[in-house]
């Protein structure tokens, strides 16, 4: 799934050496008596941008949220929005919104007065406002619901009314709060279209919170992995995926099957190793900076690998394995395999083919081989 | 579980006619002709005229009413003020002392309250010339006090179970904390500020025993007139002045049960 | 709207004046309670160490002066010691201890199938029962009991109806008895042990009990080792709101009990309105005070474990 840019001139501002961050966090951290939530965290986040920061529940994700909004006082570190220090400012003088995960619409409050709200408080005219009000409205497809209350709509429609009370004052920056959680699957992935266009054709920078990685890859222009407090990883979609850093990463975005080994030659442009674990030499087309004998990981994509019957000509990224299980999901089929000492390894395999006759079944002994350059070499 | 016990349906209907025998057997003897519990003398509405007509009960009773009412009203002040602490407040000093003297009136037996409350007083008149004799000033602060707890209990738990991400959505939106709590706080709550002053309201209305220490000549509520007659025994007129109390309370709840039905799933 | 904007003008000033926001909220109810609740049984336990005397207030003072300028502070334990020696006192307190702690137990009995009925049924009739049990509580106290009057005395209600069923020749002495207060006693504080058990077992997942019977438990099994034990918050809580209150209960041994039966509510007021010994009767109230300081932090205990449990 390409995802589109979503800073109008398709640039990429992070990998621009002049381009000044909108949003920069400096050494963030919040205490919670002794449980630390966020720690020494730092991140630079550019205008226009849909980042989000994805992790596990407990990871901090939230609290780091909340304190960009203004919800919590850091106990110590920066942020600045815009070049402004706003350590200091709470949240009703800040320029962020903030989208709740449970919406948080006033229930004693018409649809109409709900998105008002923000824009009353700055004490804009009320004709304006009206203005403003149905134009919003209409962006989020709800023209027509303007007198409704709040237990009167549905999950998806309160939603969209939450996103227009947010959006409405034109804030520098949204937060949303796990904004898809609560939608049943089909919702989801319209709404994720729905999101980004409006996001595209608003210009705001968003920040999104998300515990679900499919959807970080499908709506960010780049993604933070927290975890325990820390940001793991920063990057675009494709460079988590393809180039993790660590078998964390690795392991939280989509599968991976990792195996543990030694370098037993450490070239400028190749490396191997010996995995004994599952009895295969591995030949990385790479350099990479390490020492011989220096134990490291290697991780491998599901999809990166071939199963064939024929064991292939190469000493090296060659495993021999028997069929375990086979999950047929339609488009395509996952394979998990058993190496002799046990271990099971997953491999993935388009069903190009409509006819299986000939298809691998259980319990068939099959060779795992993969390119030279298919998998990501991991020092933690 | 559908199936109902047949033991579990005697049981719990002997325990609601066991509520109920005492009540009707009041508004039953109102209406007697005769001053005897005894005998059934005939149908006879003159214990209500005798009831009206006597101006030591009708007295007592506005007293009470103005009483109950400035009680509740500075009990909800008060008590929704204490809510908001424990409720919003994370940390502050004397959170502890607040919270344990906000919870300890429930429990409290009446004469503790209304014995210390009235040696403050008469110690207070000493010192300070303040309170100056006791009576309507020195009961409406003692019922202030005992109401303020329980409206804090039903405030606090409305304030709990509220999402308190509305709060922060306002405050986000741009408005400072007042006007977070007058916007969103406050109409999301009404329904506990209007119970816990029904609440108050009764409550100082029917207290007997702290009015009693803290009050002073001239200052006699309906309670405390109603337990000098009956002390003497039964009178009919108090059967009336019951009777209209049960009605009164009666269409009260009706009214609150039928605006309360049509929300939707709760 | 303009109530608003009055209320905005003094949160505006009092701001001015350095008062934030918060110290207010807090510190009105803060010394409100300190004055008026905390304070008071600090007087109380001054007075219980003076004299009685013959004065306004009949009070001897704690503090003297001596001719040269020496404080002396003079306490008196001799209203505790009177406590202890006169046997009315520890008989009174043992007494309304007794009393409290079996009116509890058959409240609990009376009130668990109520509730228990309550929080099966469907939510129509569920919502007329609450309102049912409720509606008694909202009506005078005072004059419940006073029904009891009525239906108690020698020649009243239920002696008439037995005498006229032919169920009984004699009239049953009922009042100014036990019997009666504890009649009264289960009677009034009825609901204070139906809702709280309710709330409890309203709470209970049907499915937890349909899932018993599925392994092979009969309905009194289930009872006993599943619903009982899962419905133990609310016990407490009843329990409590019923027991501490009752120790010190006037009313209901007032107008329904006799002179033998002692309870500590009304040995105080008696000592106070009656014999107007204003040291004696502090000192009273201080050992009630100390008495139920246990019952209460029980009570605090299970408050904040149960509101633990369900956030």
């Amino acid at each position: 799934m390409e995802n589109k840019q979503t800073i109008a001139t398709g640039a990429k501002p992070w990998l621009d050496q002049s381009e000044a961050p909108f949003i920069r966090i400096s050494d963030l951290t919040k205490k919670f008596g002794e449980f630390t939530a966020v720690d020494n965290v730092s991140l630079e986040i550019y205008r226009g941008e849909l980042f989000c920061l994805l992790g596990g529940s407990g990871c901090g994700k939230s609290t780091l949220l909340r304190m960009l909004a203004g919800l919590e006082t850091p106990t110590s570190g920066r942020i600045e929005i815009d070049g402004q220090d706003v350590a200091n400012v709470p949240a009703f003088g800040r320029p962020t919104n903030m989208m709740f995960q449970s919406y948080a619409l006033f229930p004693h409050m018409s649809v109409e007065k709900n998105v008002a709200y923000g824009l009353k408080r700055d004490g804009i005219a009320k004709p304006e406002i009206a203005d403003r009000v149905a134009e919003m409205l209409k962006l989020v497809q709800l023209d027509g619901f303007a007198r409704r209350k709040p237990d009167q709509l549905s999950g998806g429609q309160r939603q969209r009314v939450a996103l227009a009370r947010s959006l409405i004052k034109r804030p520098k920056l949204l937060l949303l709060d796990e904004p898809l959680g609560a939608l049943d699957k089909k919702l989801r992935e319209e709404t994720q279209f729905e999101l980004i266009n409006i996001q595209e054709s608003l210009g705001v920078t968003f920040i999104v919170v998300t515990h679900d990685q499919e959807e970080a890859m499908t709506l960010s222009s780049r993604i933070g992995v927290m975890d325990e407090g820390r940001i793991v990883q920063v990057g675009e979609p494709r460079e988590i995926y393809e180039f993790p850093h660590s078998r964390f990463v690795a392991d939280f975005i989509g599968s991976v099957n990792i195996l543990e080994g030694r370098v037993s030659e450490d070239a400028q442009d190749y490396v191997r190793i010996r995995c004994e674990e599952a009895d295969c030499n591995i030949h990385v087309s790479h350099g990479v900076s390490c020492s011989e004998n220096q134990k490291l990981w290697f991780a491998l994509r599901p999809e990166k690998i071939s199963l064939t019957r024929q064991r292939p000509e190469g000493d090296f990224n060659v495993i021999k394995g028997v069929v375990d299980e086979i999950a047929y999901l339609g488009n395509l089929s996952v394979y998990r395999v058993a190496l002799e000492n046990g271990k099971i390894l997953r491999v993935t395999k388009s069903n190009l083919d409509r006819h299986s006759d000939d298809a691998i079944t259980w319990n068939e002994t099959v060779h795992l081989s993969w390119d030279d350059n298919s998998g990501v070499i991991l020092v933690q | 579980m559908k199936r109902q016990s047949w033991f579990l349906t005697i049981a719990s209907t002997l325990g609601f006619v066991f509520l109920y025998v005492p009540i009707v057997s009041l508004i039953i003897f109102s209406f007697n002709k005769s001053k005897l519990v005894t005998v059934w003398a005939g149908f006879s509405t003159k214990w209500y005229g005798k009831l009206f007509s006597d101006p030591q009960i009708m007295g007592a009773a506005w007293i009470s009413l103005k009483i109950a009412f400035i009680s509740a009203s500075l009990a909800l002040v008060l008590g929704t003020l204490a809510a908001l602490s424990l409720a919003r407040f994370r940390r502050f000093r004397g959170k502890t002392l607040l919270s344990a003297m906000i919870s300890a009136p429930l429990v409290m037996p009446d004469v503790i309250i209304g014995l210390s409350l009235l040696l403050l007083f008469v110690a207070m008149e000493n010192v300070f010339g303040w309170p100056a004799g006791r009576g309507l000033t020195t009961i409406i602060i003692a019922h202030t006090t005992f109401c303020m707890a329980y409206v804090a209990v039903v405030v606090q738990s409305r304030l709990i179970t509220m999402d308190a991400s509305l709060e922060e959505a306002a405050c986000d939106l741009g408005a400072r904390p007042v006007r977070v709590f007058l916007d969103v706080t406050l109409p999301v709550i009404s329904p506990a500020l209007v119970s816990g002053w029904l609440l108050s309201f009764t409550l100082s209305l029917d207290d007997l025993v702290i009015a009693s220490f803290v009050s002073g000549p001239g200052a006699s509520t309906l309670p405390m007139v109603i337990f000098s007659k009956v002390r003497l025994g039964v009178s009919p007129d108090i059967n009336a002045l019951a009777t209209i109390i049960i009605v009164t309370v009666a269409i009260g709840v009706a009214i609150a049960a039928s605006r309360l039905k049509p929300r939707k799933g709760g | 709207m303009s109530m608003r904007a009055n209320l905005l003008r003094l949160a505006g000033l009092l701001k001015a004046l350095g008062f934030r926001g918060r110290s207010i909220v807090i510190g009105v109810p803060l010394w409100w309670l300190v004055l008026f609740f905390l304070i008071p049984f600090l007087v109380v336990a001054k007075i219980s160490f003076s004299e009685a005397i013959i004065a306004r207030p009949p009070y001897s003072s704690l503090i003297e002066w001596s001719g040269d300028g020496v404080m002396l502070i003079k306490l008196e334990f001799s209203n505790y010691a009177y406590l202890l020696e006169d046997s009315l006192y520890v008989s009174a307190f043992l007494s309304s201890l007794k009393i409290a702690f079996f009116s509890t137990v058959i409240v609990l009995l009376v009130a668990y199938p109520m509730a228990y009925r309550i929080a099966r049924a469907s939510e129509g009739a569920r919502n007329i029962l609450l309102m049912l049990v409720i509606l008694p509580f909202w009506t005078s106290f005072l004059l419940r009991v006073y029904a009891w009057i009525g239906l108690l005395k020698t020649k009243g209600i239920v002696n008439n109806l037995l005498m006229s069923l032919g169920i009984t020749s004699e009239p049953i002495v009922m009042m100014q008895t036990n019997f009666a207060v504890y009649l009264g006693i289960v009677y009034t504080y009825l609901p204070f042990m139906v809702l709280p058990l309710f709330t409890t077992l309203v709470k209970l997942d049907s499915s937890i009990l349909e899932a018993s019977s599925d392994l092979g438990a009969r309905p009194m099994t289930t009872f006993f080792k599943i619903t009982l034990p899962l419905s133990v918050p609310g016990i407490v809580a009843g329990s409590m709101l019923v027991f501490i209150p009752v120790i010190g209960e006037f009313v209901i041994p007032a107008l329904l009990g006799g002179p033998d039966t002692l309870m500590i509510g009304k040995v105080l007021w008696n000592e106070f309105f009656s014999n107007r010994d204003w040291p004696v009767a502090s000192a009273v109230a201080m050992v009630l005070l100390v008495l139920l300081v246990i019952p209460i932090m029980l009570l605090r205990n299970a408050q904040t474990a149960s509101s633990e449990a369900s956030s």
